[in-house]
Formats: C-alpha cells, sequence, structure tokens
C-alpha cells in the first residue's frame, strides 16, 4: 500500500469511442457495461482503489453524464473515506475563456490546478478504457527507485502485430531509447499500454511549455514524450505481466468478453482475495433465474437475469430476459435486453435494452461479429 | 413521512432449527441473495419511513453484518438511520429480554420528533406499502391498528401465527392458529399505532408483566377491551417464515414465476447487502434448470430446482436436485445431493451421496466438512 496521498490517479475518459458505433452513441466509452455487471471503467478504478490511490481525477468529455453519475463520489470503488477525493473533470470556462479539451496531455494541462491542490509527488496517467487487473504500486516503486522522470507501463505483444501499437524501444536496463508510434519496422516488442508514471514536478514544466507551442497536438504519446527523450530525461519502461486488453473496438470488446465467459481465467475476476477484486454498482434485482427447458453453458450471468432458452459462450447482464426455445451463442447481451421466442443469434454483441423479435435468425454462422442496437 | 418511524422486531422470531442457531431469522439468507430482515427493511424505505430502530434480541454481529451502516435502506444519509439497538441488560437476564424493555431502554420516545410507529416483523415476508396503512390508521381514529390478511390455507400454514375474530371493524378476539380451519384472518404482527399508545405500551408494560412483549400487550388490550385495535387488511401475497418447513416450501415454491411476481412488485425493489462478487459462471458441462443461482457462484456439474447462493462452487460431476445451498459453501466431484439444506461455508467432498425427502430435507451445518 502505498502512502496517502503521494500519488493522485488522473484517468483519461473522454474518448468518443466512434469503432463502438451505436454502443457509445449516448454513453461515453468507459461508461460501457462489459462481463454482464461491470462497466470499463471499473477496472481502473478499482486498480486504483486496490493500489491505495486515494485522489482520482477522471477526464471526462464527449457524453459525460451517465460516466458522471456513474461515478458520483466513488462510493462504488470505496474513494469516498476520509483521505479520498474523487473528481470527474469536465472542461470548463475559466479566465483565460472555455475549451474542449485538445489531446491527453491538454487534459491534464486544464486541470493542473487539481494536481497542485493535490500536490503530489507523483502522477499516474491511465486509460479509462482498458481491462486488466493490477497494482500500479509496484510500478511506482520502481518509479521512485530509479529516480525516473516518466515510467511507462509496456506490454510484449506479438512481433507480427507490433506495428499496431506504440512501441518502446529499450536498452538492457528497460531504460527508454527510442519511442516509435505504429511503426512500419518495429524496434521492438514493448508496447506501450497507456499508463504512465510521472514525477508531478517535471510533468508540470513539460504541461507548461507544451500548451504555449501551437504546433502540438498536446499528447502524451506524439508530443510529451518524444520531447523528453529528446530532452533526455530519464523514461523507464515497466513490464506487465498479465492479462490486458484494450476494448477499442467492437471485436476486441466481443473477445475480451468471451475471454472470461469461456473461463479463460486470466483475468480472474474470481479473486477470493477481497483486496483483489473489481468493485461496481450492484442492481437490487432477484438472482437469477434459469428455467426449467433452459439451457446455459460457457457462460456468465449477471443476478435478474432470466434464461428459459440455450445459452452457450454468452455474458448475460442484468435485467435480460432470454425466452424459451431461444438459442444463442458467443453473444454479449448487455443489460435489459429481452430476446423473444425461438430467435437465433450468433457473434454478436447486444445492446443494452435492444428487444429482439421471436423467431429472428441473425448472423448465424457468421465469423464477424455484429453489432444489435 | 417525517411523522412516522419504524420499528423491525425480531424479538419474537420463530426458530428455523439450525438456521436460527448462531443468527437470527432476520440474516438467515433467503432465494441465495437476501437477508430475511431485507424484506421488513425495503418495506420501509420504499414507504419513505426513514428512521428505522431494529429491535435486536440476539445475535447482533451476525445482523450488523448484514446491515452495515444500513444506508442502502436510507433516503437521506443524513436525516435517516437503521439503527440496530440491543438490550444489554437483556442479555443477562433472557426473561426479561423483550421489546419492549429494549425500546425503554434504547429509543428515545420522548424526544423523537415523531406521530406513529410502524412495527413490523422478520417472518412475513411481502411488499407491503406502509402509506396507505398508515393513512387507513389515522381515519380509523383507533389507538392501534393491526394489519392481518385473509387465508384459506390457516388448516397447512400459519400454524401458532395469531388468528383474529374481527366484528365491527374492531379486533375482538386474538388466538394461537391450531390448523383447524381452513379460512382465517391471519394477523402479520403488523402495527401502526400513535406516538400515546406506544408510550401507554412501554409503561403498562411493566405494570402487567415484565415478560410480555408488544404482541402480548396488543393482544392483552383486545381480550381485555382497554384500546380499540382496529383492523387493516393486507392484499398482497405474503410468505410466512414462521417454520423450518416454511423457509424450505417457500423458498422452492418461488422458483415459479406466477408465485415470485406476487412477492416481488416491478416498483419495489428489495434492497439488500452486496459483495462486489462477479457474475455466476457456468462450465461447459453446466446442466442447470428450474434453479435460482446468485453471483460469485461457478456451476460445472448439475444443479436442478435448487437454489444457489454467492461464491458456491459445484465442481463437475456433482449432481444437486432440490437443494439449497449457502453462500461459499463447495459441493465436490460427482457427490450426489437431494433435498439437502446447506449452511454457510460447509464442504461436501468426502460423502459423495447425501439424501433427504420432501418431508424431511437433510440440514447440514455452518462450515462442516462431511
Amino acid at each position: 500500500m502505498l502512502n496517502n496521498n503521494k500519488v493522485v490517479a488522473m484517468i483519461l475518459a473522454g474518448g468518443k469511442g466512434t469503432r463502438l458505433e451505436a454502443l457509445t452513441k449516448k454513453t461515453a466509452k468507459p461508461a460501457v457495461s462489459f462481463a454482464a455487471k461491470y462497466r470499463i471503467i471499473d477496472f481502473p478504478l478499482s486498480n486504483c482503489a486496490n493500489s491505495g490511490i486515494n485522489v482520482v481525477g477522471v477526464l471526462t468529455q464527449y457524453e459525460s453524464t451517465e460516466l458522471d453519475s456513474y461515478i458520483g463520489n466513488g462510493e462504488k470503488w470505496g474513494l469516498n473515506g476520509v483521505h479520498c477525493l474523487m473528481n470527474t473533470l469536465a472542461p470548463r470556462q475559466t479566465e483565460e475563456g472555455a475549451n474542449w479539451y485538445k489531446g491527453t496531455a491538454d487534459a491534464i494541462t486544464q486541470n493542473i490546478d487539481f494536481l497542485d491542490n493535490a500536490n503530489p509527488e507523483f502522477v499516474v496517467i491511465l486509460s479509462g478504457d482498458h481491462i486488466y487487473k493490477t497494482s500500479y504500486a509496484d510500478m511506482i516503486h520502481l518509479h521512485e527507485t530509479s529516480k525516473a522522470d516518466v515510467t511507462i507501463s509496456v506490454i510484449e505483444v506479438d512481433p507480427k502485430e507490433a506495428s499496431r501499437f506504440g512501441i518502446m524501444a529499450v536498452d538492457k536496463n528497460d531504460n527508454i531509447v527510442e519511442f516509435q508510434e505504429k511503426p512500419k519496422v518495429p524496434k521492438s516488442n514493448l508496447a506501450s499500454m497507456g499508463v504512465y508514471v510521472f514525477t508531478w514536478k517535471t510533468l508540470r514544466k513539460y504541461l507548461k511549455h507544451d500548451a504555449k507551442d501551437e504546433k502540438s497536438e498536446h499528447d502524451f504519446g506524439k508530443n510529451i514524450i518524444p520531447l523528453m527523450l529528446k530532452d533526455k530525461c530519464k523514461l523507464k519502461a515497466y513490464r506487465f505481466k498479465g492479462y490486458w486488453r484494450d476494448v477499442g473496438t467492437l471485436a476486441s470488446l466481443h473477445e475480451a468478453n468471451m475471454d472470461i465467459a469461456l473461463d479463460k481465467m486470466e483475468l480472474n475476476l474470481y479473486e477470493q482475495d477481497l483486496n483483489n477484486r473489481i468493485y461496481t454498482q450492484d442492481t437490487y434485482s432477484v438472482p437469477q433465474y434459469i428455467g426449467k427447458q433452459g439451457h446455459i453453458t460457457r457462460s456468465i450471468a449477471n443476478q435478474g437475469a432470466i434464461v428459459l432458452g440455450d445459452v452457450d459462450s454468452c455474458v448475460i447482464s442484468t435485467g435480460v430476459t432470454i425466452e424459451s426455445t431461444c438459442k444463442l451463442t458467443r453473444c454479449v447481451v448487455m443489460e435489459n435486453a429481452h430476446i423473444k421466442k425461438g430467435a437465433r443469434i450468433h457473434n454478436a454483441i447486444i445492446a443494452p435494452g435492444v428487444v429482439v423479435e421471436g423467431d429472428a435468425k441473425i448472423n448465424v454462422g457468421s465469423d464477424e461479429v455484429v453489432l444489435i442496437a | 413521512m417525517r411523522r412516522v418511524i419504524g420499528i423491525c422486531d425480531l424479538h419474537n422470531e420463530p426458530s428455523l432449527s439450525g438456521l436460527t442457531d448462531k443468527r437470527p431469522l432476520g440474516a438467515v439468507t433467503f432465494l441465495g441473495r437476501y437477508g430475511l430482515i431485507d424484506f421488513a427493511l425495503s418495506n420501509f424505505s420504499n414507504s419513505h419511513i426513514d428512521r428505522v430502530y431494529v429491535l435486536v434480541k440476539k445475535g447482533i454481529v451476525a445482523l450488523r453484518r448484514h446491515v452495515g451502516s444500513g444506508s442502502i435502506w436510507t433516503n437521506n444519509t443524513r436525516l435517516g438511520y437503521v439503527e440496530l439497538v440491543i438490550n444489554e441488560k437483556g442479555l443477562r437476564h433472557p426473561a426479561f429480554n423483550t421489546d419492549i424493555n429494549n425500546i425503554k431502554y434504547n429509543v428515545p420516545v420522548d424526544e423523537l420528533d415523531f406521530e406513529y410507529a410502524v412495527i413490523a416483523p422478520s417472518y412475513f415476508l411481502s411488499s407491503m406499502d406502509f402509506r396507505p396503512i398508515v393513512e387507513k390508521h389515522i381515519a380509523s381514529g383507533a389507538d392501534i391498528s393491526s394489519v392481518y390478511i385473509h387465508v384459506d390455507n390457516a388448516d397447512k400454514d400459519y400454524l401458532r401465527a395469531d388468528k383474529y375474530k374481527i366484528s365491527d371493524n374492531k379486533i375482538i378476539k386474538s388466538s394461537p392458529n391450531l390448523l383447524r380451519s381452513k379460512e382465517a384472518d391471519i394477523s402479520l404482527d403488523t402495527y401502526i399505532l400513535s406516538k400515546k399508545a406506544l408510550k401507554k405500551i412501554v409503561s403498562d408494560g411493566t405494570k402487567v408483566s415484565e415478560l410480555f412483549s408488544i404482541k402480548d400487550m396488543i393482544n392483552y388490550y383486545i381480550e381485555e377491551e382497554i384500546l380499540d385495535v382496529h383492523p387493516i387488511e393486507f392484499k398482497g401475497y405474503v410468505v410466512p417464515i414462521l417454520n423450518l418447513r416454511n423457509y424450505v416450501d417457500h423458498s422452492f415454491d418461488l422458483l415459479n414465476y406466477h408465485i415470485r411476481s406476487q412477492l416481488f412488485l416491478e416498483d419495489w425493489p428489495i434492497y439488500t447487502t452486496t459483495h462486489n462478487t462477479p457474475p455466476a459462471l457456468y462450465g461447459k458441462d453446466a446442466d442447470v434448470q428450474n434453479s435460482f443461482v446468485a453471483n460469485g457462484a461457478i456451476i460445472k456439474g448439475k444443479v436442478h430446482n435448487s437454489i444457489i447462493s454467492r461464491d458456491v462452487v459445484v465442481e463437475k460431476g456433482a449432481d444437486i436436485k432440490n437443494c439449497i445451498i449457502f453462500t461459499q459453501t463447495q459441493v465436490g466431484k460427482d457427490t450426489k445431493l437431494e433435498y439437502v439444506l446447506a449452511d454457510k461455508n460447509a464442504s461436501i467432498k468426502e460423502v459423495k451421496k447425501i439424501s433427504g425427502t420432501p418431508e424431511d430435507i437433510v440440514y447440514i451445518k455452518v462450515g462442516v466438512k462431511v
């Protein structure tokens, strides 16, 4: 556990999530539901809580109302205690005028006052749309002991896939020597996870500098990190081991859901250690009911669901009803969706509240993931 | 309802055999996820009665674990509260550990700003809106009102519940139901009374008998015609939990959607403590039918006509029929269970077959290994 408030976490949660299509039409991507009972942002927030980080700012912008009210005072993650401060930080009007967040770095720049008030030694920058379980304490410890200016969490990816990521080339001591954004010829297979630990004083200086640069896109990956490299700052790579997914597309969101339904256990939601669970909002519904003709295998289902049909390899959220004689395979059924009698659906994400008519036949036999919204 | 306080009375809870050995009935798990007290507390909450005293007789630890700060039942967490109170003096002298003494020592009746109190037990489960009931009580002008239900199965159920004789909109007699007739007006031990009447019960209690409960006092008033007790009929669905048999039978009955939808109403949520458990996980050989499954459960075997609570593990090849399995209990590989009620944290792995009957369910104690 870390000391109180030596560390502040800032979670970037303002993205529109265009590639999630209609799922993010009225909801910010971090508020999209995941694994039958969670929302994506539960993961970074629970990680913060489990790492002993008590002060968290969540930077919201696109369709922020639902996300703001979901986050509330942080109580769902226990972040409403005496030493805690949980704030959603949307763009606001100030003496200098009013601006949207122009980039990831600009979002932090516009909230320098929040950070100055908290006066931390280190700032952890996180993304609001990644699925993983970790304690940031080890990474912060590495940052502190190696006296780095910034430590970047990296994960080994398949070399063939490396050109899809921001790649960090490192020396033998894991000091970052080069950063390549989606390179054609990657110099390593260490991809940036978009998780940074900065020494606040250094970051503050670079943010102020970046704000004045009219040519900058005010982005951590594109501007701040390359500039720090150029200035010979100390950049350290922290090698993350374990399950980590960016669920920015329908296919990746579907796949990560399937990983849990099929009990791949890499994420281990079923951990008995209470200090390592993912926290979320619980609903007040009766336990899930599986009917007399129901059949459910290789799936997860949340309370309040009613399964009267045949379900295999599916994720069934709160309040979902699957009527009898339905056959669902590889479906992610989001909260309160209703699938009527005899429907057959394969490889689909079914958006919250959608009603699928009886005997509908959707995507059967296809390998492509479809969204039903 | 600012003028009304709620009192959840756990002093007269019936015994559910082993289930209530170490915990009050209110803290007993129900349908895999609730505590029995959730129904009374949710009825107060949904009726906007925000100041609630829970009169605890014993087992306050189990109850506090379940109720927590009470904020999940409270509307405004500054103005409202769910306060668990226990009569410490009564713990040393169990015979005198009555609800009346508990109120006397713990509820500041004089100072509290209220006009009416609603008293409800933990063992009659319903979705009951107290607001129209309080209105009816006020309109009646009576000192005390008692809520009852008219049933046509009093020959089979509601054993030893109070049976009322009602005449001229007044309760004239109260006696225990001994299953002698089908039709009966059964008291739900739910009372609405004015502040004055509550004070009278507390002060009369010590004069009439130190051993009397609120219910005894109200029956005494009826018998002796000291106060008018006004009957108010409840027309909703009631699940009586008066003995272990009741508990088991009604749990299984509620697997039926038509019965369940009478107890759980759409606009009347039953709140309960939650535990950050992940969704239930079903393995590739899971075979689950006509069952409730709570979150955190991992099901890899067969579960039919059963109720599976939070964090239960059912291993591959296990075969569970007509069972109620409590929180964190583990059912091992190839273990066959029929008509078994397994309490919390049990581990059923070594014995490969346990069978009870519908009339005589086998009870497995908290934490045992079999």
